[in-house]
């Protein structure tokens, strides 16, 4: 057993450890409950949820790339008002953070969301996705567009007291800009990055794998840059970091936490070993402890040096 | 769950064939179901195979896997010597529905693996059941053995016309079906265009069919949502491995 002190708080919402399920890899939470008791987590974030359901993009919708596996899932979905009635009631009874992914179309469908999902109760925060790759209309359309981003954020931190994350895009030329840009509009915390885009081309048939032609790219190939971003958004805000970029270890979770992340999300490996993240708490407190670190909290940032 | 290697036998044609022993019993398993399988310890490949269970004890003290070497993950497998060990989670999927009346299964390729152990889960009704069984040539008719001595009806096809029928598969089973009396069941699993022809045929006879369908797949066990298939009405697409792989053809829109 662990003697390091792994609880954190982020946003104002009280963490048993720093390690949550990433949205999109997460299902709503329950499709981990056959592996583990979900309580041994930090936290979670659901799949990305919108005002109407979403069937999704056509297959096929992965490929395995090197460490690393590309996605267009279109961000299928229950909708909002399925998710209140089929998902929330077991999700309440459950003692841990859940947060609630959405994204929308429009701005004033972001704020709708930000509203209904402010009334629920049992969940502890909100991650508005403004970086989701595959779709055409909302997601990226917001997040690689520092005005939209503004006014994305600007509409939804009305529409909710709620803690509001922003996930943002790693697929722009300057991140800390959209950093700055959703703190200055009332983001309580950053979710640092949403997936690359990428693609794979099939060589027998000469065409693109993906049905979508572009992908998101996740998993461990992706962990230098979504830790270059996690740098980056530290030195530019105030405001706490989830890390998110192919972690796989402890060592990866210190690592992003160094950089300047307050918590992390396991997104990709989760399906690659299921009862990852309940190995990785136990793991990341035996690093510490090795260490000879007594609290988690204390190595975010410190490998931005003193000052 | 943790998994030792007892046998890795090569067969023809790129195949092989690993039994494996897991630290527990699985417990009891459908035939058509599916495992998914790490492919060494490292990070690149880094998602795990599916694989449909083959043969197996009845308790899923061991389970049998039938792979063939198609890339750097299979070929990992394919090195596995008896005494390694593998990462294997499951089981997943539903399953083929036991016999109802006569049985007739078509496989080509590793699309036999799910037929084996439902010839062996239902061996009481070995004589309703009948195996079409397609290969390039007699030498890559995979597990021919083991059907003959389930006893069941065992027809085949090969592309050489070394042995059997000369030509498809679907071709023998299209000829069956027009002379014969129909079967109550079809059962069909192997590559795409073959399930599309079987799922055709059967239609066109009113056989009811059941497929047991591939699909790219991240995680197995319906978190990523990867691994749809179309289906006719209004979900639209599903997920293979939650609600597969074994779909009633009827229900499927092959050719995407």
């Amino acid at each position: 057993m662990s003697g390091a002190e792994l609880s954190v708080t982020v946003a104002g919402v009280k963490l048993k450890n720093p390690l949550l399920g990433a949205s999109g890899t997460f299902g709503y939470g329950l499709t981990y409950e056959k592996f583990y008791n979900l309580s041994l987590l930090g936290g979670f974030v659901t799949k990305g949820l919108s005002l109407h359901p979403r069937k999704g993009n056509p297959p096929p919708r992965v490929a395995e790339t090197a460490a690393g596996m590309l996605n267009a899932i279109g961000l299928q979905n229950l909708g909002v008002d399925r998710f209140i009635v089929k998902k929330m009631p077991r999700l309440r009874q459950i003692d841990t953070a859940v947060i609630v992914n959405f994204f929308g179309e429009t701005v004033s469908e972001y704020a709708e969301l930000a509203a209904r999902l402010d009334a629920l109760d049992g969940v502890a925060a909100l991650e508005m996705n403004i970086s989701c790759p595959n779709v055409e209309r909302g997601g990226a359309a917001f997040g690689t567009d520092c005005k939209m981003t503004e006014q994305v954020v600007t509409a939804c931190r009305k529409a909710t007291k709620k803690p509001l994350i922003v996930k943002l895009s790693p697929n722009v030329t300057d991140i800390s800009m959209f950093a700055r840009a959703a703190e200055h509009c009332g983001a309580d915390a950053l979710s640092v990055i949403n997936t690359l885009l990428g693609m794979a081309i099939d060589i027998k048939t000469r065409r693109p794998v993906l049905a979508n032609v572009t992908g998101g790219l996740s998993g461990p190939a992706i962990k230098p840059v979504a830790l270059r971003a996690v740098w980056q958004c530290y030195k530019a805000v105030k405001i706490p970091i989830f890390g998110i970029g192919g972690i796989a270890s402890a060592a990866d979770v210190v690592e992003f936490a160094l950089a300047g992340a307050a918590a992390v999300q396991v997104g990709t490996m989760n399906f690659v070993e299921p009862g990852i993240l309940p190995r990785l708490v136990r793991d990341v407190g035996a690093l510490l402890d090795e260490m000879g670190v007594k609290r988690f909290t204390e190595l975010k940032g410190a490998a931005h040096g003193a000052g | 769950m943790n998994c030792a290697v007892l046998e890795n036998r090569p067969l023809a044609g790129g195949f092989f064939y690993l039994s494996l022993k897991p630290d527990q019993p699985f417990g009891a398993i459908t035939p058509g179901q599916f495992v998914m399988i790490r492919c060494g310890d490292g990070l690149d490949p880094l998602l795990r195979r599916p694989m449909s269970v083959a043969d197996f004890a009845p308790d899923g003290s061991r389970l049998g896997l039938l792979i063939q070497q198609k890339g750097k993950g299979t070929e990992l497998l394919a090195e596995l010597q008896a005494g390694a060990h593998v990462d294997v989670i499951g089981l997943f999927g539903n399953g083929f529905d036991p016999p109802r009346g006569r049985v007739w299964m078509v496989a080509g390729g590793t699309g036999i693996a799910p037929f084996m152990g439902y010839v062996q889960t239902h061996r009481a009704q070995a004589g309703s059941l009948t195996v079409f069984l397609g290969a390039r040539s007699a030498e890559s008719l995979l597990m021919r053995d083991v059907f003959e001595r389930a006893h069941v009806a065992l027809r085949i096809a090969t592309d050489d016309g070394s042995a059997g029928h000369h030509g498809l598969v679907t071709a023998l089973l299209e000829k069956a079906l027009a002379n014969e009396t129909p079967p109550e069941m079809i059962l069909a699993c192997g590559p795409e265009p073959m399930m599309t022809a079987v799922a055709a045929l059967a239609a066109r006879r009113g056989v009811p069919c059941g497929v047991s369908l591939e699909a790219r797949m991240a995680c197995g066990f319906g978190a990523c949502l990867g691994c749809v298939t179309k289906v006719k009405g209004p979900e639209l697409y599903v997920t293979v491995c939650q609600k597969g792989p074994v779909f009633d053809a009827a229900q499927i829109e092959f050719g995407l």
